[in-house]
């Protein structure tokens, strides 16, 4: 009684001749629709929970426009569940809580311009585990070789079905050409005969905080798989990330947490059709896009489009984490995320015969985008005195934490 | 006595060759050369062609110098001492033949001979003025060499001036009487006609009197009958074979103004080998597309608009059977082998009552009868096909075979390109027909046709595509009298896909979908009278859906089998039609037919709450049909009705009402076509869809059917048209009923269409503005596109200018252009963009509002004929296309792409260079 997943997907196919093309293009909404964007997914986790509102920005924007000063609750279980606006766009529920089986979940927010938007009831998904999270090394279809992290689930209730997947990477960074010594502003004034006085710069010792850190990055897609096709609620080897082997993410050691989502046979088809009309393209057909209507409405205006759909999950979680040897032993390390290339910019450069102003290594070390590297001994002929790299060649501090997270093992 | 016969020459020669009004001059000098060298100076001075066999010419060298001399002076001077007779045709040729002459037109009143009012000629000089040239043996002449007959013994007394000659002709060559025969005598106003035995009575006068033969049937016999007495003559005549110049019958010269019906356009095979080519196909359904009312939503897209329809309104027809997908690779071929295919004949405006079960057009193609004289066939070579068509008499002069295939390498081209990506993906593609045509006898022959498709593709390595198109059709025409005729056709098609995913993990399967459908057709007609002429018939076809299954592939796959319960339905129709001439310019077409369809089970039905969207939650109950139990019946009568009034002979007016039912759609979550949808038969939920089309036309034909004229406006009215919920899967979708709408459409348009279809320039220009808009609305915001408006069709092209011209510069060398421009098609593009789960998504506006940039393409060709030597084994054709000369990256689409949780816009063109392309045919 749902629709079963379609698999055709006509991913690119540049098929039959070179004349036949598709090339990027410069595109810009002739006209933009402004709308209101409710990611609003409460889970079965003891958590303050979070929803997400912003507005559709245009395509040459950066990003959302999130929106404030809603008042945002979550009725269930014969309870309301206030929300408090803790960031722009980001509320939190006043109370940590979690959605309990069998309850009603309904959504209901009124914006500032006084417009008020409600869900359906929607009642928490069954609760199934991760069974295994565990990474191959492999050449994937498209010849690639690197890490694929799969995922093994089974519902033995047969119920859950439908399942998204997020994931958390957490690895350490070692800045290749890490030195003890960093080249800093010097605020005292220098001598008489500097021309550029104000451009002073000292040596310090460079901290070791600054040497491993950990990063952090979270995943940017709508990862669908529905076992439904399947001849029991079982997802077996199912990738939910794979870094190449020349990415410098897996580097040294890596962590990968996934979350599986188990959404309703609804919500599912949402978010697999609105992740279909932006996810692909073909030569020769195209699927017919358009407004997927979701289960929010805005009371006042019948027609009004509402994204977003609401919907009450049952979340599971695993982690893993592996090293570089273990999967590529006695190899070189993939090249590092920069190619830290040397400059020596000049610290003091003449504008005309009489004045003088600071060189691109002292606005280079104010902005905090270079770091030393070593004495110009030549090697870059007609340059500053000092070598320097860009700042996470020496700093990992530019990519990540040196904190090592709780979760952390080594 | 030789002045005479110049003389005769001359008047024979003048009065032929007036035929050709602008005979060419030329300025020669001949120096003791023989005729055959002169007769090859002139072909090389004049762009004329000379026939001749060259034994009859004469071994006299001619001299002389010419300023410009008018050709047919020159021939005659050339030819007057020969046998020779010339005639120059229009097309630039000059045949020269022994003793006969070429006529121009069926002699006039050859019978009145013997009536002639000449009255003046009596005296015996006169006489032997008129006929001089009968006494020379050498000259040239039309006639034997004259016997000359005494008859009876001459009686010096008799008083008599006048005696009475008897006899009887007869056929020499079987000795039967020769009736109806005028028998003349020279100079003289005396005459007879034979009887039904052949006997005749001439009174002659005394002395000499030539008597002649004239006849079609028989040689023109002349006797010198020197009369003495009353006497008997009797004799044979050989039957004539006279050399006509070949007739042209053109029948339905003005047919686009005279036939009744409008909207119905028809394309002949063979003439379209001009017309610039893809990669080297010649393609009946893009030559279609040139034509106003016919479009595809672009260059690679398959399926074909017909006036504001969709792509499933189409009938299209192969002797009869229907082809589900006659498209190969994404329509950028199609499935039709042009080699095989004889004529097409498209319906759009009045489609006739025999015809039903689509709403927008009827594409009756027709195979083309196998050669039952000789071992024929043609082929052709091109960059990604070859084709082959064999044709074979079985019982010579009754029966005979025809096999056409026709192939792609593309495959080989594919694997053999530098790019990684084009490499992976393979594409292949094969049809064969096979038909066959016995004629029994006067009153009955048969047909039998067979066809079959295949393409295959793969676009990824783990998937492989494929789809095949089946067809027999079996045809026994029977005349039972001259006023009666009967066809009894008995067709069954079937369309099938599958696809076969093979990827790295545990899912892999096989999908598949099929339909059948085999349809008996009684087709009678009776030619009542001149004023009626009455078409009716019946047909029923039973349809049978595999609507889908799946299935693991492989023993480590996890996918269930699945498949969704088979579908059938019988679908009826009883037809009548008459073309009825009211008076000499007022012609109706009235057709009735009335359809009646049966959805049969077995099968389970689910209902749902009126009034409310279908959903799992509306459900009521799952109602249990079984085997052939009739689950739901749609009915209805469609009125086909077409009338012309002429205004002048070359100046018509014509109007039609069409109603029409559709009870199958295609299921298309796509915005063209795509060789995965699938049929869907209606049933309790899905109901037939209906379409109510008025058109109006003005037709004119200029210079003595030359050009052809034409003005047409439709407005056509759709109701129940299929689309679905935005982001439904229909594919494998065991509620299909539940993403479902039914929606209304509207067209209209005006087509103007300019054609010359004969002399060294022809093709046309057409014109046409029109609009598509479809509507799809509900109380339920789910169930609603656009808000309920009217929104623009996918192929809503308002705009569409199609030039298709040919030119011959000589006998051997065309070229040929074709010019097309199009309003860019409707899209659906974003109007924003939202992060949803940390992912950035596209908001799209409302359906179609916005199009791709216009379209326009130029393309040429150059056509080289093989030599026209008749002594040749076969006749070769050379075809050198550039297809979009201009090189326009025409957009085809616009889509959008998250990567990297970024959203990144692209436009696909299919083909957006210049593509040269050669072939090569082979006729024999």
């Amino acid at each position: 009684m749902r629709a079963r997943t379609d698999y055709i997907i006509f991913l690119f196919c540049g098929i039959l001749c070179c004349a036949s093309c598709i090339e990027e293009i410069e595109f810009e909404n002739e006209i933009f629709e402004s709308a209101l964007v409710i990611d609003a997914t409460i889970t079965n986790e003891d958590k303050k929970q979070e929803i997400f509102l912003s507005r559709t920005y245009p395509f040459e924007d950066g990003g959302p426009n999130p929106e404030s000063n809603a008042t945002v609750n979550v009725i269930g279980n014969a309870k309301v569940y206030e929300f408090n606006e803790v960031d722009t766009g980001s509320y939190v529920s006043q109370i940590p809580f979690k959605a309990e089986p069998n309850v009603d979940y309904q959504l209901q927010i009124n914006t500032s311009d006084g417009r008020t938007y409600i869900s359906n009831a929607k009642q928490l998904t069954s609760i199934t585990q991760i069974n295994d999270l565990y990474a191959v090394r492999e050449t994937n279809d498209d010849g690639a070789n690197g890490m694929s992290i799969y995922i093994d689930t089974f519902d033995p209730t047969g119920n859950s079905k439908f399942y998204r997947y997020e994931y958390e990477e957490t690895f350490r960074v070692e800045p290749p050409v890490f030195v003890s010594q960093d080249l800093v502003i010097d605020t005292a004034p220098g001598e008489l005969a500097d021309p550029c006085p104000d451009c002073q710069l000292k040596f310090e010792f460079r901290s070791q905080d600054k040497r491993i850190c950990y990063r952090t990055e979270t995943s940017k897609n709508i990862n669908l798989i529905n076992s439904a096709d399947f001849t029991e609620d079982r997802v077996t080897r199912f990738l939910t990330r794979f870094v190449r082997s020349d990415d410098y993410r897996i580097s040294h050691r890596y962590s990968i947490l996934v979350k599986q989502f188990v959404h309703s046979s609804e919500a599912y088809n949402y978010l697999e059709a609105v992740s279909r009309f932006s996810g692909e393209g073909s030569l020769f057909s195209q699927v017919q896009p358009g407004f997927v209507t979701g289960n929010i409405v805005a009371q006042n205006n019948i027609g009004e489009k509402v994204l977003g759909y609401f919907d009450v999950t049952s979340v599971s979680t695993k982690r893993i984490f592996f090293n570089y040897e273990e999967f590529y032993p006695n190899q070189p390390l993939p090249p590092y995320i920069n190619s830290c290339e040397l400059k020596a910019p000049l610290r003091c450069v003449q504008e005309n015969n009489t004045s003088f102003r600071c060189g691109g290594l002292v606005n280079g070390i104010r902005r905090n985008i270079i770091v030393y590297r070593g004495p110009n001994n030549g090697q870059i002929p007609l340059g500053g005195a000092h070598l320097m790299v860009d700042r996470e060649c020496g700093d990992c501090t530019a990519l990540g934490d040196p904190e090592p997270p709780d979760f952390w093992i080594e | 006595m030789k002045k005479f016969v110049l003389l005769l020459l001359l008047l024979f020669t003048s009065s032929i060759t007036f035929a050709q009004e602008n005979v060419p001059t030329l300025s020669l000098t001949i120096e003791n050369a023989g005729m055959e060298e002169v007769l090859l100076i002139i072909e090389q001075k004049t762009s004329y062609k000379m026939y001749f066999v060259s034994q009859w010419l004469s071994n006299e060298k001619f001299s002389g110098s010419y300023e410009n001399i008018r050709l047919d002076e020159l021939l005659s001077i050339l030819l007057k001492d020969s046998l020779l007779n010339y005639y120059i045709s229009d097309d630039a040729t000059v045949v020269l033949t022994q003793n006969s002459i070429i006529y121009e037109s069926l002699p006039d009143g050859f019978f009145d001979a013997g009536n002639s009012n000449s009255t003046s000629i009596s005296s015996q000089e006169e006489e032997e003025i008129a006929a001089p040239v009968f006494f020379n043996e050498t000259t040239a002449s039309e006639v034997k060499k004259i016997e000359t007959i005494r008859i009876g013994r001459e009686d010096r007394n008799a008083a008599k001036k006048r005696f009475t000659l008897t006899g009887k002709l007869t056929n020499a060559t079987n000795g039967g009487p020769a009736p109806n025969i005028a028998i003349t005598v020279k100079g003289k106003d005396i005459g007879a006609i034979t009887a039904e035995d052949g006997s005749y009575t001439l009174e002659l006068p005394a002395g000499i009197n030539i008597l002649e033969t004239n006849s079609l049937e028989f040689e023109k016999i002349q006797k010198r009958v020197v009369i003495y007495n009353d006497g008997v003559l009797d004799f044979g005549l050989d039957e004539a074979y006279v050399g006509l110049r070949e007739v042209l019958i053109q029948a339905n010269v003005d047919r686009n103004v005279k036939d009744a019906n409008i909207g119905a356009t028809k394309i002949d095979v063979k003439e379209i080998k001009n017309i610039p080519l893809v990669l080297g196909e010649r393609d009946i359904f893009k030559v279609a597309a040139t034509l106003p009312g016919i479009s595809t939503a672009g260059e690679g897209a398959s399926g074909y608009n017909v006036r504001g329809g969709k792509t499933d309104q189409n009938l299209v027809l192969l002797d009869d059977g229907v082809i589900y997908n006659p498209a190969h690779f994404f329509g950028i071929f199609s499935a039709i082998n042009p080699f095989t295919s004889n004529d097409v004949t498209i319906y759009k405006g009045n489609v006739p009552a025999k015809f039903g079960g689509r709403l927008s057009s009827v594409f009756d193609i027709k195979t083309k009868d196998a050669n039952v004289e000789k071992f024929s066939g043609e082929a052709s070579i091109g960059p990604v096909t070859s084709n082959l068509v064999l044709e074979t008499p079985v019982v010579k002069d009754k029966a005979g075979v025809l096999v056409g295939a026709r192939s792609t390498y593309s495959d080989w081209i594919l694997r053999n390109l530098d790019e990684e990506e084009l490499r992976k993906s393979s594409a292949s593609f094969y049809d064969v027909v096979v038909k066959y045509n016995h004629e029994l006898d006067g009153k009955n022959n048969i047909k039998a046709t067979g066809y079959y498709s295949k393409d295959a593709f793969s676009i990824t390595s783990d998937s492989l595509y494929s789809y095949s198109n089946r067809l027999v059709a079996l045809q026994w025409n029977h005349t039972f009298n001259d006023k009666n005729t009967g066809s009894l056709i008995l067709t069954n098609s079937q369309y099938k896909f599958d696809i076969d995913f093979d990827g790295q993990t545990n899912t892999n399967f096989e999908l598949g979908y099929t339909i059948t459908e085999t349809e008996a057709k009684l087709d009678m007609n009776y030619a009542g009278s001149e004023r009626h002429d009455f078409h009716y018939g019946f047909a029923s076809k039973l349809y049978k859906v595999e609507p889908g299954s799946i299935g693991p592939k492989g023993s480590n796959s996890i996918i269930t089998p699945l498949t969704l319960p088979e579908e059938r339905a019988l679908e009826s129709a009883v037809y009548i039609s008459d073309i009825f001439q009211l008076n000499d310019r007022l012609t109706l077409e009235a057709g009735l037919r009335f359809s009646f369809y049966a959805a049969l089970g077995a099968s389970e039905q689910n209902i749902y709450a009126d009034g409310v969207p279908r959903s799992d939650g509306t459900l009521v109950e799952v109602r249990e049909f079984g085997q052939n139990d009739v689950i739901e019946t749609y009915s209805a009568p469609e009125v086909r009705v077409s009338g012309r009034y002429l205004l002048n002979p070359s100046l018509s007016v014509k109007g039609s009402f069409n109603t029409n039912y559709q009870y199958i759609h295609t299921l298309s979550s796509n915005t063209t076509v795509s060789p995965t949808d699938t049929w869907k038969l209606s049933d309790i939920n899905i109901k037939p869809q209906s379409a109510t089309q008025f058109s109006m036309g003005i037709f004119k034909n200029l210079k003595d059917n030359l050009y052809e004229l034409s003005l047409e406006g439709y407005y056509k009215k759709v109701d129940d048209i299929l689309d679905y919920k935005v982001g439904s899967q229909l594919l494998l979708n065991e509620t299909l009923e539940q993403e479902v709408l039914q929606g209304e459409g509207k067209s209209y348009g005006a087509e103007l269409l300019l054609r010359k279809s004969k002399g060294r320039w022809n093709g046309w220009v057409g014109y046409t503005y029109s609009r598509s808009f479809v509507k799809l609305d509900s109380n339920f915001a789910e169930e609603r596109v656009n808000n309920g408006e009217f929104f623009p069709s996918n192929y809503d092209k308002p705009h569409d200018f199609s030039f298709v011209g040919n030119f011959k510069l000589t006998k051997r060398y065309s070229f040929s252009a074709n010019f097309v421009y199009q309003t860019g098609r409707p899209v659906t593009v974003p109007v924003g963009n939202f992060i949803l789960n940390d992912t950035e998504l596209v908001l799209f506006s409302d359906r179609n509002e916005f199009r791709v940039p216009d379209y326009y393409r130029l393309d040429i060709s150059f056509n080289i004929e093989g030599n026209h030597k008749t002594k040749k084994l076969a006749h070769s054709f050379w075809n050198i296309s550039i297809y979009n000369v201009l090189g326009r990256n025409n957009p085809y689409s616009v889509f959008f792409v998250t990567e990297g949780g970024e959203v990144k816009a692209f436009q696909s063109s299919i083909f957006s260079i210049p593509i040269p392309t050669i072939s090569y045919n082979l006729k024999f």
